[in-house]
């Protein structure tokens, strides 16, 4: 295993009853590697990614977190879930929780971080993300495009070493849909490992080092970004380019 | 008019019997709410639980329970189980307390099945995402469930938990059919005595009316405490 070895995937499959959504699939993710998952609905995607933080259970395969295998049942799977961000399509915040103790209870609690020490850090990562009059707000009082900010700030307070994004705009506004791109944007300039299931050409084409194409189950083309982009080879994915481009 | 005439005679009579019923028909439905709301909280998490006999066992449970009258289960209680050598103890200075102890045992059992469908509907009426989001963040199941899951699904339980109790006090009156001197019991006892039937089941309907009113009002009061409490 090469130090830069993240996320090792082997054989990874997942069937839901007799439909197998996930056929064999194995790739590795990198630390400081951004990655774009792109492809229809109902390709495995979102599956996928689940799949990396046991969202949802693999059927049979093997995912290994720097080098660790994390389906193994012996596996802590809370203190790996620790290093793995993860932002939803459905925000999915903490409708009991004002901000402030969103982005806290997580450090706090399983971290023992401090509390003061926590929310200087939230209030830190509230400024770069735009939303420090947010603070106290409850998540019912947030705009899409505000909510999912704030999430991706309650994921980064654990310090997580990877982010892994479920359509994290695909729920917005379209006028929302840039702020959350930029923030991500930042995120990536910043250094950050990231896999992102997406639908924003744009953003896999620009801000990703690398871009899959996930189809019925399997990865059809797994390329530098600007080469998938520019000479995409399977036929798969030249149709799909060309409906969405 | 000569109806209210006789309402009024009969309450200043008796009023005292009917008071002693009610006292005795508050004894029954508090205890029931405690112990049904007690067992109901078990019933619930065993039910929603991954242990697979636990769960089959709580479902089994509640769908008995809720498919069978009340009045059986009561008679099964105090009057089928002491035939096969199981029985509650007379106790001393308490009077009737083998009925009392059957009447709330059986309400009790029977209140249960219901408060635990109320708090299992009103947890998994939480969205999903709120149970993943807080997994993914590194919390265990437990802490999930205290932190994030239960103060939403209490905003979802309480209104149907304050029905719940309401339906006790007036199912109550059925502890009347194994001679527990409850305001049922009592009513009937003075309708037997003056032959004003009319009259009685007026005045019981009165008293049971205000008890379950005052109460649904105390109830929605403090629901709206909480949800100020909220923010």
């Amino acid at each position: 295993m090469a130090a830069s070895d993240m996320i090792q995937v082997k054989n990874l499959t997942k069937k839901f009853g007799r439909l197998t959504v996930l056929d064999n699939i194995s790739t590795t993710f990198h630390a400081g590697e951004v990655v774009s998952v792109i492809g229809p609905s109902g390709g495995g995607k979102s599956t996928f990614l689940r799949c990396l933080n046991l969202l949802e259970t693999p059927t049979s395969g093997q995912i290994l977190f720097d080098g660790i295998d994390i389906c193994d049942k012996k596996t802590d799977i809370n203190l790996h879930r620790q290093k793995m961000g993860m932002v939803f399509q459905q925000f999915n915040l903490f409708e009991n929780m004002n901000v402030m103790r969103n982005l806290t209870a997580a450090p706090i609690k399983i971290k023992k971080v401090p509390k003061e020490q926590a929310e200087e850090k939230a209030v830190a990562l509230l400024k770069r993300v735009g939303l420090s009059d947010k603070a106290h707000s409850y998540p019912s009082q947030l705009s899409g495009g505000q909510k999912q900010r704030i999430a991706i700030v309650r994921a980064l307070m654990m310090e997580p070493e990877v982010m892994l994004f479920d359509e994290p705009t695909s729920a917005l506004d379209p006028e929302m849909i840039g702020e959350v791109l930029d923030v991500m944007k930042a995120l990536a300039e910043s250094g950050m490992s990231m896999i992102v299931v997406t639908h924003e050409m744009r953003f896999a084409r620009e801000v990703s080092s690398r871009t899959l194409f996930l189809e019925g189950g399997h990865i059809e083309e797994d390329k530098p970004s600007h080469e998938f982009f520019a000479h995409p080879e399977s036929p798969r994915l030249i149709s799909f380019l060309h409906k969405v481009l | 008019m000569t109806f209210f005439v006789n309402v009024w005679t009969t309450l200043e009579k008796y009023y005292r019997f009917f008071l002693e019923g009610v006292q005795n028909t508050l004894i029954i439905a508090f205890f029931t709410v405690l112990f049904g709301t007690l067992l109901g909280i078990l019933m619930a998490m065993a039910k929603l639980s991954g242990i697979k006999p636990l769960k089959w066992l709580a479902t089994a449970y509640i769908e008995f329970f809720r498919g069978t009258p009340l009045m059986v289960q009561l008679m099964f209680i105090f009057y089928g189980l002491p035939m096969i050598g199981v029985s509650f103890p007379d106790v001393p200075f308490i009077e009737n307390f083998q009925r009392f102890a059957a009447g709330i045992v059986a309400m009790s059992l029977n209140s249960c099945a219901y408060v635990a469908e109320v708090i299992r509907s009103g947890i998994q009426a939480v969205d999903v995402g709120q149970m993943e989001a807080a997994r993914s963040l590194g919390f265990k199941k437990s802490q999930s469930m205290t932190l994030v899951i239960l103060p939403q699904a209490i905003r979802n339980i309480l209104p149907a938990l304050g029905n719940e109790f309401v339906t006790v006090i007036k199912e109550s009156s059925i502890v009347s059919v194994i001679g527990i001197a409850d305001l049922m019991f009592r009513t009937n006892g003075v309708k037997a005595k003056n032959y004003k039937t009319l009259e009685c089941l007026f005045i019981a309907a009165m008293i049971y009316f205000v008890l379950t009113f005052v109460s649904s009002r105390l109830i929605s009061l403090m629901e709206r405490r909480l949800r100020r409490g909220r923010k």
